[in-house]
């Protein structure tokens, strides 16, 4: 049922990023028996919390990137109407990306890191990832000014990953000042989540309520602009939540208070418009599974990346929660709500297609998404109140960071609890996707 | 609203932050020397710099907040812990940490190396960064003190300052190398062989974990004046 057979390409994109995304989460499981334990000290030799942590942030930085990537592939020939520039470059790509990953998760067993945190990759491997990307980018364009009508989504989506592509480069050099190591580091990780990846994943989820619910595209494309707009608003100059604490003049906690503070605006507009859209629909339910994703992606982006995140960017706030498990709370929820269901919005639109299945049979997905949505809430809740209770302990009563992480390790136990019925969760979502059926009638 | 007014939106939110940011980016570039003491970073401090990556140090540790939250923040790190037990930490963490509830990995830094984290960590913790971690400060207030004008501090503030990063007393210091009211009812050492362990451990009791403090004798003479006063269960002079 896919209308151009290049879309193919996103098949496998798709298939290596749920491979990945279980990977992610039983790695992150064996991090909380890290903090819920006493391990012997001969395991934490020779794979220790650092490298176990590694793994944990590059397979979901991977799985986000092949989710995006593939999602992409998918739905630029629908845009452009034509086939991709190129299904060669798109499983070069692919296989680059793929040996990149796997000899990273291999170099990182045996301690190969460039030793920043979540951009732990070394820099041998980032340029064959800064070629993949290039490829990339140069395969979207060349399919978009092919082109022969030329839309908002297009220019978006080609702007969203090369942006995400640029700001990768910040991360690659050794700067002697730790400062400004954390001053260009927080271009990748900020200025991507909150900056690269939302124009990303606003122009994605934009051509899907489009499609789904047959809405208008001229106005999608007007919530798009706005959105985006303040977006990147808020999300620039807001990098500067980061600086608080790093060695910076005064005026960042202004400027970095008062920008960051208005980010849940554009999450909150894109609540509204998904519900309206969803409540204008000019189509039939097909797959009431996907409209749930849909509308829970918006509802859970708002809560845990704008609501959560507004909680703690207020200086006087931040000064106890900085580098605390509440930053780990917000995190989870955060990545969960805006990215990881983004990407399961673009599994479930794209591989019924690609397996021609117009409606599918969704009892175990329904069960998936509820089974995964709950107990990441109930995991981000059991983060949050060791977070609290950790700041409480060691900011405010000032007793001392062993106290503190005692007191955690019966909340990681809960912790770990949570986190086996959301890999459950997961297992099933993912079974269900790989051996989609069609419904029956 | 038409199409023309959010295309507007766009561009103008867009670019107006995109201007704010890079003129806050030139900015910071103009100021931040001043606020890490940029030519206090000497070769040696670069070279910690690259221990620290080498050894994927800040993935279990935060530093300036930033990292794994797993085990404590390094950016005042100098302060909490001085010198010689940075070095044995780091070096031998097994024996530092046999009786902790949680290990760190025997990652096999020279000594060398050792000294350049050192150097690398005491530049990271003169950088002006409004007081964070706040469970720190009041390490950086006993060394403070410790360096001005250690005779007139009192009994606790001395040995806190320079033994807290490990022991405890009270509600003070780390539950890690055991508390002082404790080991004043176990030892039978006098002042003298008391004041020797402290500076050299090993001196003592050969297979002991604990490392040898950079202290003047005097000052060891103090903590083991304060430890032995524990053991006849006297007031504390505070």
């Amino acid at each position: 049922m896919i209308r151009y057979e290049s879309q193919k390409v996103a098949q496998y994109y798709l298939g290596l990023s749920l491979v990945l995304f279980c990977l992610q989460v039983v790695m992150g499981l064996w991090l909380a028996v890290n903090y819920a334990f006493t391990l012997p000290q001969g395991l934490v030799d020779v794979f220790s919390f650092a490298t176990a942590r590694a793994i944990h942030t590059n397979t979901l930085v991977a799985w986000m990137l092949l989710g995006f990537m593939g999602g992409t592939y998918f739905i630029l020939p629908l845009e452009c109407k034509r086939e991709l520039f190129s299904t060669k470059i798109a499983y070069l790509q692919l296989l680059i990306f793929a040996v990149t990953a796997v000899a990273a998760v291999i170099g990182f067993l045996f301690g190969w890191t460039q030793g920043k945190p979540l951009l732990e990759i070394p820099v041998p491997l980032d340029f064959l990832i800064v070629v993949a990307a290039l490829l990339f980018v140069a395969n979207v364009a060349m399919t978009i000014i092919q082109a022969e009508e030329k839309s908002v989504l297009q220019w978006m989506l080609l702007a969203g990953v090369t942006f995400l592509a640029v700001l990768y480069l910040f991360g690659m050099p050794f700067f002697k000042d730790l400062n400004v190591d954390y001053y260009y580091w927080w271009w990748v990780i900020h200025l991507w989540v909150e900056g690269a990846w939302e124009l990303i994943t606003a122009a994605i989820a934009a051509f899907i309520i489009i499609q789904v619910t047959g809405v208008e595209r001229k106005v999608v494309e007007k919530w798009l602009y706005v959105e985006t707009g303040l977006f990147l608003f808020t999300g620039l100059v807001g990098t500067g939540h980061h600086y608080y604490w790093i060695g910076s003049p005064d005026y960042w906690l202004w400027w970095g208070g008062i920008f960051s503070a208005m980010e849940p605006l554009p999450v909150a507009l894109m609540v509204l418009d998904t519900w309206l859209h969803i409540k204008e629909r000019k189509n039939p339910i097909v797959n009431p599974l996907l409209w749930t994703y849909i509308m829970g992606l918006a509802i859970f982006h708002f809560l845990g990346a704008g609501v959560f995140g507004f909680i703690h960017t207020l200086p006087p706030i931040n000064y106890y929660t900085h580098g605390s498990q509440i930053t780990v709370s917000h995190g989870h929820l955060a990545f969960f709500g805006a990215y990881a269901l983004l990407n399961l919005v673009v599994f479930y639109f794209a591989m019924p297609q690609l397996k021609g299945i117009e409606k599918f049979e969704d009892r175990l997905g329904v069960w998936g998404f509820w089974t995964m949505v709950i107990a990441m809430v109930f995991m981000g809740v059991v983060f949050g109140v060791a977070g609290v209770l950790q700041t409480y302990i060691e900011r405010i009563m000032d007793i001392g960071y062993s106290t503190a992480h005692m007191a955690m390790m019966f909340w990681f136990r809960v912790v770990i609890f949570f986190g086996l019925i959301f890999l459950t969760g997961v297992l099933m979502t993912v079974y269900h996707l790989f051996t989609l059926k069609k419904a029956v009638a | 609203m038409t199409s023309n007014t959010a295309k507007t939106i766009f561009w103008l939110g867009t670019l107006s932050s995109a201007v704010i940011f890079l003129w806050l980016t030139y900015d910071f570039h103009q100021q931040e020397p001043k606020f890490v003491k940029a030519d206090q970073i000497s070769e040696q401090v670069i070279a910690g710099k690259k221990v620290w990556h080498k050894y994927n140090c800040n993935d279990c540790h935060t530093i300036l907040g930033f990292g794994g939250y797993y085990a404590p923040d390094m950016t005042k790190a100098y302060y909490r812990l001085g010198e010689n037990n940075i070095i044995s930490i780091v070096m031998n963490p097994e024996k530092v940490y046999k009786n902790s509830f949680r290990k760190m990995p025997h990652l096999g830094v020279s000594k060398e190396e050792a000294l350049q984290i050192v150097a690398f960590l005491k530049w990271v913790g003169t950088i002006e960064n409004r007081h964070w971690p706040p469970q720190d400060e009041k390490f950086i207030k006993a060394y403070k003190l410790r360096e001005a004008n250690a005779q007139k501090l009192n009994k606790v503030d001395i040995v806190m300052g320079a033994c807290g990063g490990c022991h405890s007393f009270e509600k003070m210091g780390r539950k890690l190398a055991g508390d002082f009211n404790d080991i004043a009812k176990r030892i039978s050492y006098d002042r003298d062989i008391l004041a020797k362990f402290i500076i050299n451990p090993q001196s003592v009791k050969p297979d002991v974990g604990m490392p040898a403090q950079d202290v003047s004798p005097e000052t060891a003479a103090i903590i083991a004046d304060f430890i032995l006063s524990l053991k006849i269960e006297k007031e504390v002079q505070r």
